[in-house]
């Protein structure tokens, strides 16, 4: 169990620190600009070659180049999102497991009517209502997100609650917020670890989703579900422009999931 | 029994209300001016004035909320702003496309899911379990979206075997239903392990074991009978789940349903289809989870209790 759980997570580790570093090193890894047009004539789309590794695409612009740094953009949408998920989430779970009674019956409403919306239409309805700019898909990823890290923590907290060491701090007078920072949060922390991973993995995907449809990050940063979208039309005469930032957007995404259920194991183990 | 059904159908419709709030809000927040979405741009102030007065864009928020409901309640969803058509017609004129997809992927991933989480339950432990965990994992990373173009890519750019999108005949439907099949299948096939293995290793099953049932009367009456109550619950979740692969692969294959709808309409602002969709997806999706809950209530009496 435990040497298949490190196996998993040293996996999506080494894919989650491969996405970082092509993220980090984009300048040095690539002499291009991803904006820029760097075929001097232009004959179509051409194929992977030495000065091109991954060959360049209808506009004349470096795949590689444009699959570097959309790292970035995947990168930056996810942590913003998941961390805006996570505040929201953890915040709610605590609260909603802690005082429980009419709190919690009213805020595990409001998680039943988030879970009852249709995800992609709400995010696709939210994006396009407000302004286009860098902060509205990790805003509205995020502001969706956050069911999973209130049900699990409240789950947690409704028994940590419960603890002698918790009960003692009552009887002795602890307030309600000291309680739930000093006590409470701690204990939650390993479970959001893994939450927190997997939710990497979730906002990944939907932020490609949605680029897919035409409702990510704006133009011209670079984005692979937008690579995928634009270069379609082209899929039968220059399949690897589709394949690529595909192939980019299953990478990451199974990196952070592996990183995550190998987590869930390891720290089951380590509980029990 | 009576109220257990009662407190759901409750809950059922508090939720119900809240997301006609959400929606109504949604739409209240758009920046675009729907007189001038109506008119054109170069219209004059009466006309937008006019216009404003007659969807009742002048009263205060609640009031229109109020209006909002009472026209929801008479299944009135509005009209679209581009082509002035009735949005409920709008919305069961693309039902067909999308039932007609969801209801053939939920079918092909669901089956084969239970065929192989059945079949790799019975070899559990060890590497099957690895393995299977890696390839569900795995096929539930790749992005909607990309696998159908992969499949695009094989079946209609290389072999010319099927067309490229569209609708009307079989063929038109077999990549869009593999493409969000798939994930389905995917979905089911872990489950179904997780939960055939559990159940397989239960005492109950040790203890027909011991007094001689055939392995083939274990497996079907006792492991798989307790083993599906809990996927139940999933059919009724993933109905939500399932509307996302729906927009994305209709996306994909132009395919003429409620997804791709929604993603014009959210285009052209068009927003009472807009919130139409959304609406209609939403009750579509507590539907189905008051069916699963009363459903459940039938199948295992213990949660009457709950």
């Amino acid at each position: 169990m435990t040497r298949r759980s490190r196996w998993l997570s040293a996996c999506g580790g080494l894919l989650v620190g491969l996405l970082v570093a092509v993220a980090a090193l984009a300048p040095w890894l690539t002499p291009y600009d991803p904006a820029a047009i760097v075929v001097e004539h232009y004959h179509g789309p051409e194929r992977p070659s030495a000065g091109h590794p991954l060959g360049t695409d209808t506009l004349g612009r470096d795949v590689w180049a444009r699959v570097a740094y959309g790292s970035r953009t995947s990168l930056f949408v996810g942590v913003l999102a998941m961390g805006l998920s996570l505040v929201i989430g953890v915040s709610v779970g605590l609260v909603s497991g802690y005082f429980g009674g009419a709190v919690d019956a009213t805020l595990m409403w409001v998680v039943d009517l988030v879970l009852t919306m249709p995800t992609l239409l709400l995010l696709i309805v939210l994006s396009a209502v407000l302004p286009p700019s860098l902060f509205t898909v990790p805003l509205v990823i995020g502001l969706v997100g956050w069911t999973t890290f209130a049900r699990t923590v409240r789950g947690e907290v409704l028994s940590l609650r419960e603890r002698d060491y918790v009960v003692a701090a009552r009887a002795l007078g602890a307030s309600h917020g000291r309680i739930i920072r000093r006590h409470l949060l701690p204990g939650v922390l390993p479970g959001v670890v893994v939450l927190a991973a997997l939710g990497m993995s979730g906002a990944i995907a939907i932020d490609a989703g949605l680029s897919y449809i035409g409702l990510g990050v704006p133009h011209p940063t670079p984005s692979w579900g937008r690579m995928v979208s634009d270069f379609q039309t082209y899929l039968g005469v220059a399949p690897w422009l589709v394949m690529v930032p595909g192939l980019a957007i299953a990478l990451g995404v199974v990196g952070f999931n592996l990183l995550g259920y190998g987590l869930t194991d390891l720290l089951g183990t380590r509980r029990s | 029994m009576a109220g257990y059904l009662l407190r759901r159908v409750l809950r059922a419709l508090s939720t119900l209300l809240g997301t006609t709030l959400i929606v109504f809000l949604l739409v209240r927040v758009v920046p675009a001016d729907p007189a001038v979405s109506i008119a054109g741009p170069k219209a004059d102030p009466e006309t937008l004035a006019a216009i404003r007065k007659d969807l009742g864009l002048d009263q205060p928020v609640i009031v229109q909320y109020a209006r909002y409901l009472t026209a929801l309640a008479h299944g009135d969803l509005g009209k679209s702003y581009v082509t002035g058509r009735r949005v409920v017609d709008v919305i069961a004129q693309r039902l067909p496309a999308t039932a007609l997809l969801g209801v053939t992927s939920l079918a092909f991933g669901f089956l084969l899911g239970l065929g192989t989480g059945m079949f790799t339950a019975a070899r559990r432990g060890g590497s099957w379990d690895l393995g299977v965990l890696l390839v569900t994992l795995v096929g539930l990373s790749l992005p909607t979206f990309w696998i159908g173009n992969v499949l695009l890519y094989v079946f209609a750019h290389r072999f010319h075997l099927l067309p490229l999108g569209g609708y009307g005949t079989a063929r038109h439907l077999i990549l869009p239903a593999l493409t969000l099949g798939l994930a389905e299948f995917y979905f089911y096939a872990r489950f179904v392990h997780t939960n055939m293995g559990e159940a397989l290793s239960a005492d109950y099953v040790r203890t027909a074991r011991a007094k001689g049932v055939s392995p083939v009367r274990i497996y079907v009456r006792h492991a798989l009978r307790n083993a599906l109550i809990p996927i139940v619950t999933l059919l009724g979740l993933d109905i939500a789940g399932l509307m996302s692969g729906v927009v994305l692969t209709e996306t994909v294959f132009n395919w003429p349903g409620l997804g791709r709808l929604a993603v014009q309409a959210v285009f052209s602002l068009d927003i009472p289809l807009v919130a139409g969709t959304v609406l209609f997806s939403a009750t579509l999706v507590l539907a189905s989870n008051l069916i699963v809950d009363l459903l459940y209530g039938v199948i295992d009496p213990r949660v009457q209790r709950g």
